[in-house]
């Protein structure tokens, strides 16, 4: 008798789209709406592309400010030196392999590194008042609404605040800032009602800002609106409709220049 | 034939000294097909509710209880935040009894990463205490969800899904 077990059959094209019908995220849904071709490469494809520098040092201050902002939970604070440690194991953990050009990987790490020092020592994240929650994962079935379970990743929530973090190269506009993450901002006020009964008191988008001399830009938020609760539904129908009729048109525009899809873009037709 | 379809959800609360106050909230729209009706009713219904809902716990003025004259409510009024509490009480930490308060995956999540990996129960609790000063029973969804990412670390497993180390992207790191 053969008892050995049949190997495991790669999920079709189909069912990877079924299950993509049944839960979205932020950043799913952003892509979706930016590019529905983009979306179907990385997703329905699962076209694995190199990791990039700025990714690379994103993980790395999540990282340790993840560290940071749970030691101060459990009243431990990490000192500077603590933090700095963290930082290191944090770059090193690097499966991916980047193909760093010569002298990028020490001129990255310290980048990354004075974003951390400045944004810790300018003291955004006081060590007396405890988190609610630190990179949590929590999720919120919308099946009331007609809609598939939204899920996602809390950075920090902190006295019903929801924080998250970015790094990126330029000054960012609050307005603007505002504007262009409000799916991921929604998304997070939406999870966090589903997962703790109450509402928001607001939410903060917290920019580590890669200058000569980095800076933390912090745009708060009131909570979500109703119209943004709805603007967001109406989003996720979108998605949910367009995955149904596998609508996977490119929408060629500026943001095609840093696309990582770009040679596979045009050979679609 | 377009086909109109009218919605509207009113509520109305009582508030102390025999006063309460009321808000509704319409909407209408155009349906290009009849069947559409049942699905859009439904959907229509959860939105007004919720958004009338989030609107009425705001209270606004209300008469003091003492002396009658006009009086901002912030002062002898439950704050809003107490009354979305008392508006959501299914979902507050129970103090007493069997039942918990996060799901029941979350429920058996939690069991299983105890007993697969030979932890005490009271290693559980007293993790809950020490992050939310709450016993795991009480633990709300997101907390409990939190609980499962420490427990998991402490039973030396890989944590669930990390969100800066899944997301491959040419973007800068959101």
């Amino acid at each position: 008798m053969n008892t050995q077990a049949p190997p495991k059959e790669e999920p079709s094209e189909k069912d990877i789209i079924a299950s993509l019908q049944e839960q979205v995220s932020a950043s799913r849904l952003n892509l979706f709406l930016q590019c529905r071709l983009k979306f179907f490469f990385r997703y329905v494809l699962k076209i694995k592309k190199p990791k990039t520098a700025s990714l690379h040092v994103g993980n790395a201050v999540h990282a340790v400010l993840k560290s940071w902002n749970k030691a101060r939970w459990v009243q431990k604070p990490l000192t500077l030196i603590q933090a700095h440690e963290a930082y290191a194991k944090a770059w090193s953990d690097d499966p991916d392999g980047i193909p760093w050009k010569p002298d990028e990987e020490a001129e990255e790490k310290t980048t990354g590194w004075r974003l951390v020092n400045t944004y810790l020592r300018e003291s955004h994240l006081p060590a007396d008042v405890k988190p609610d929650a630190v990179e949590v994962p929590v999720e919120a079935n919308l099946i009331n609404h007609g809609l598939p379970r939204l899920i996602g990743i809390l950075d920090l929530v902190q006295q019903r605040k929801v924080i998250d973090y970015k790094t990126c190269a330029s000054n960012p506009n609050s307005e603007k800032a505002a504007h262009s993450h409000e799916i991921q901002t929604s998304s997070y006020s939406l999870l966090y009602r589903h997962n703790t009964g109450q509402q928001e008191s607001g939410v903060e988008l917290h920019h580590l800002v890669k200058l000569k001399n980095p800076k933390v830009v912090i745009t708060p938020m009131p909570p979500m609106m109703p119209r943004q609760q709805l603007r967001l539904f109406k989003q996720i129908e979108a998605y949910t409709e367009g995955l149904q009729r596998q609508d996977f048109i490119p929408s060629p525009g500026m943001q095609c220049a840093s696309c990582e899809f770009f040679n596979e873009c045009r050979r679609w037709h | 034939m377009a086909v109109k379809l009218s919605a509207n959800y009113s509520k109305k609360l009582g508030l102390p000294q025999y006063s309460s106050h009321s808000f509704s909230a319409s909407v209408e729209i155009e349906l290009t097909d009849i069947s559409q009706v049942e699905a859009e009713v439904q959907k229509l219904y959860q939105l007004l509710q919720h958004s009338v809902d989030q609107e009425i716990q705001e209270p606004g003025f209300v008469p003091q209880a003492s002396n009658g004259h006009a009086q901002a409510n912030h002062r002898n009024y439950p704050s809003q935040g107490q009354i979305r509490q008392q508006s959501k009480s299914p979902r507050q930490p129970r103090a007493n009894g069997d039942a918990w308060n996060c799901t029941d995956g979350q429920r058996g999540f939690i069991l299983r990463i105890v007993s697969d990996n030979n932890l005490e129960k009271q290693e559980a609790e007293d993790l809950s205490q020490q992050l939310f000063g709450l016993g795991v029973k009480q633990l709300n969804k997101m907390q409990a969800s939190q609980l499962i990412e420490d427990l998991l670390v402490k039973a030396g497993k890989p944590a669930r899904q990390t969100r800066w180390q899944q997301r491959p992207t040419q973007r800068q790191a959101a």
